[in-house]
């Protein structure tokens, strides 16, 4: 399992849109599980509601996690995504 | 609704200043039992009004909230995880209060705990009765000897002549025994071996039932004269009823106690109905019998003055609480025989509708929903002539509105008395009494003199509710309600899973025609935008809701077999941070189709200049390959 901690810093958070694109990045690797923890609570990142009911806002730091198949390129790939949308 | 036990451990706890106020806990059958320590730290009415507390009481120090047979245990267990507080037993709490309540407060409170279950049916009954046998007395229309009558009184009165039975029932669950044994004792009280209880005083019926010609009820010998059973039964009874269940609640216990488990089964139901039949029927019904031989006697000679018929007047409720006045019927046929004119039935009237008078003061000024819904109908029957259901489910709880009741009906019986009027046939009371009085005028004055007296004193002395009414109430969140919603007709989204239903009224589009990039690539999944004419959003299936986003402006939906929905009223409306919107519901609450979501200002969203467009879409439509889209 890899993993990195990410600040947001988008103003609005992790609302439908960019929650619907990452999820969507999320179920694209094939045999990776994504995780996404804010606080306490952890949820995988591919369901879309579970993503969008954690209330990720800017400044929140969050971590993700990566479990099975090519975990280096689903990292890579996701801290991409979150450089550019979050 | 299956009671949310913890909740009502918890709204209890909140209402009695928390665990810390509390010195001993227990429960019985039907009971928690409480010894408090400061007793102004208990809100009384926030208690009343808890989902799941049935009653409350105080005896000096002990609190018991009547939660009832199968529950109370549950919610114990909660209030105990929720408070801390150690278990004690019942006689720990019992030791633990000091004092005790007066015994005849008690006893009130205990039939009304019997008779608050058991209202709609005598509500139901009591309305019916009062109708059907006001439009038998109407002249001219022949009602009262047709087949309709018959079976529309049967109807009616089932409830009035099987009383026993349900009440025993109620009683055997107050009192924590078996509601079948209760049963059991409720319908050998009524058995057909006996003669009907309402005609013990009718000579003619007592011979044509038994075969004999004396008049005189006759007894079943079971040791010489020493045990005797005069074979009467109790139909219309209440306290002989309450009593035989007590006893019997009590032998039941004991039995359980003392009777090795193994045999447990077959010695304890067969000892406890036999005990208490023979107890009942033995010792209970003779004392009842004999009283209500000399309440018959004084009523007879009370008439004969207005004094009297000023006390009997006052007396008449508590004579309807035993069960003794269907033996009136007996005073007034003689009336009639001897002087063609009934001046029993003024008096009757008089102290029904002063107990009209009394419920109805107290529906019309309690602020409780429980007690209104309760206290208005059963008015309406005791208008009628029919006054259990203010009686027991109303006046006696409260008490003052019994005694008010009490007031009015002896000085609307005094009037009546020196008045001087009377009917000219019996049976009937209160509203419908109008069509047999001999001077409507006369009946009408001792109708609002009764009635509007018990009325007047109940406003203004009867007063505790509404000062406790303003305390304020602590209440846990409320529960989704189980409310019929109109389900909207049509189906925007189907799949394998279900059908999705307009979320909101307008013309709906396919997403790919949403003006937004996200939306319209499928990203969040398939579905479709309505562009809306109104300005709720409701649920589109039953489900869960799994997500409210904090700007108000979306929501996420849970449903069958996983359908996961997003309705996200408008694009980019995130910026508009809950402005012109309002949310019914939050993360985790069960929702029914149909039911509204969150409302929205469409003048607003168009103002901070975004799309209205209601984005409906199934996010997990990857999950299934038969997504169809009805636009």
């Amino acid at each position: 399992m890899k993993e990195f901690k990410y600040l947001i810093t988008d103003p609005i958070g992790i609302h439908a849109r960019p929650a619907g694109l990452l999820a969507k990045l999320a179920k694209s690797f094939e045999g990776t599980t994504v995780f996404l923890t804010k606080g306490d609570q952890t949820v995988k990142a591919s369901q879309l509601m579970k993503l969008m009911n954690l209330g990720v806002k800017a400044g929140d730091e969050v971590t993700i996690q990566v479990e099975g198949g090519d975990e280096d390129a689903a990292l890579a790939a996701l801290e991409a995504f979150l450089k550019e949308n979050l | 609704m299956a009671l949310d036990y913890r909740k009502c451990a918890e709204e209890i706890a909140a209402n009695i200043g928390g665990g810390e106020n509390v010195i001993s806990a227990a429960h019985c059958a039907t009971r928690l039992r409480l010894v408090i320590a400061d007793n102004a730290k208990v809100n009384k009415k926030a208690l009343e009004n808890v989902d799941g507390v049935k009653g409350m009481f105080e005896s000096n120090g002990q609190l018991q909230l009547i939660i009832g047979t199968g529950t109370v245990n549950k919610v114990f267990d909660e209030f105990i995880s929720v408070t801390g507080v150690q278990a004690g037993t019942k006689d720990d709490v019992k030791a633990a209060a000091a004092a005790k309540q007066p015994i005849w407060k008690q006893m009130l409170k205990t039939i009304g705990d019997v008779f608050v279950p058991i209202l709609p049916a005598i509500v139901a009954s009591g309305l019916m009765m009062g109708l059907v046998e006001a439009l038998a007395k109407v002249p001219g229309l022949g009602f009262g000897g047709s087949d309709w009558f018959a079976f529309l009184d049967t109807v009616a009165n089932t409830a009035f002549a099987y009383l026993p039975v349900i009440v025993a029932v109620s009683a055997a669950r107050v009192f924590g025994g078996n509601i079948f044994l209760g049963g059991v004792i409720g319908l050998l009280m009524i058995h057909s071996a006996f003669l009907n209880g309402w005609n013990v005083a009718n000579v003619d019926a007592i011979n044509s039932f038994f075969g004999v010609t004396d008049g005189i009820i006759p007894k079943w010998h079971l040791i010489g004269n020493l045990v005797t059973i005069q074979r009467s039964g109790y139909q219309g009874h209440v306290i002989p009823v309450i009593i035989a269940v007590f006893i019997m609640c009590k032998v039941e216990k004991w039995l359980h106690k003392h009777v090795p488990e193994m045999i447990d089964l077959f010695v304890t139901p067969l000892t406890t109905v036999l005990v208490t039949a023979l107890v009942t029927l033995w010792i209970v019904g003779p004392i009842f019998s004999t009283l209500e031989t000399w309440v018959l006697a004084g009523a007879k000679i009370l008439v004969r003055n207005p004094l009297g018929a000023c006390a009997m007047g006052a007396l008449y409720p508590c004579t309807v609480v035993m069960g003794l006045h269907h033996m009136y019927n007996v005073i007034e046929a003689g009336m009639l025989a001897e002087s063609g004119l009934n001046t029993w039935m003024p008096i009757a009237s008089a102290a029904n509708f002063a107990q009209f008078g009394a419920c109805l003061a107290v529906g019309l000024k309690v602020a409780n929903q429980k007690t209104k819904s309760v206290a208005i109908p059963s008015s309406l029957s005791a208008a009628l002539g029919i006054t259990e259901p203010a009686i027991f489910g109303v006046n006696m709880r409260f008490f003052k509105p019994f005694v008010a009741g009490m007031i009015g009906g002896a000085i609307g019986s005094l009037v009546a008395a020196l008045l001087g009027f009377g009917a000219t046939a019996y049976g009937v009371t209160g509203i419908p009494g109008y069509l047999t009085v001999s001077n409507p005028m006369q009946y009408t004055i001792v109708l609002l003199i009764a009635g509007g007296i018990a009325f007047a004193i109940t406003w203004f002395i009867w007063k505790e509710e509404t000062e406790e009414t303003e305390a304020p109430v602590v209440k846990a969140p409320e529960p989704v309600k189980e409310v019929e919603y109109k389900v909207p007709e049509k189906t925007v989204i189907s799949c394998s899973a279900g059908e999705i239903k307009a979320p909101v009224e307008g013309k709906v589009v396919p997403y790919t025609e949403i003006p937004d990039e996200t939306f319209k690539q499928g990203i969040l999944g398939e579905g479709v935008g309505i562009w809306p004419e109104n300005e709720t959003v409701v649920a589109p299936y039953d489900g869960e809701i799994s997500s409210v986003a904090e700007s108000k402006h979306a929501v996420g939906i849970t449903g069958a077999e996983d359908m996961e929905m997003l309705i996200h009223v408008g694009v980019d409306t995130v910026e508009m941070n809950g402005d012109g919107f309002e949310v019914f519901v939050k993360a985790g609450d069960k929702v029914k189709a149909g039911q509204p979501l969150i409302k929205f200002n469409r003048e607003k969203i168009k103002a901070a200049g975004h799309p209205d467009i209601v984005v409906t879409l199934l996010t997990n439509s990857d999950d299934y390959d038969d997504v169809k889209i009805n636009v």
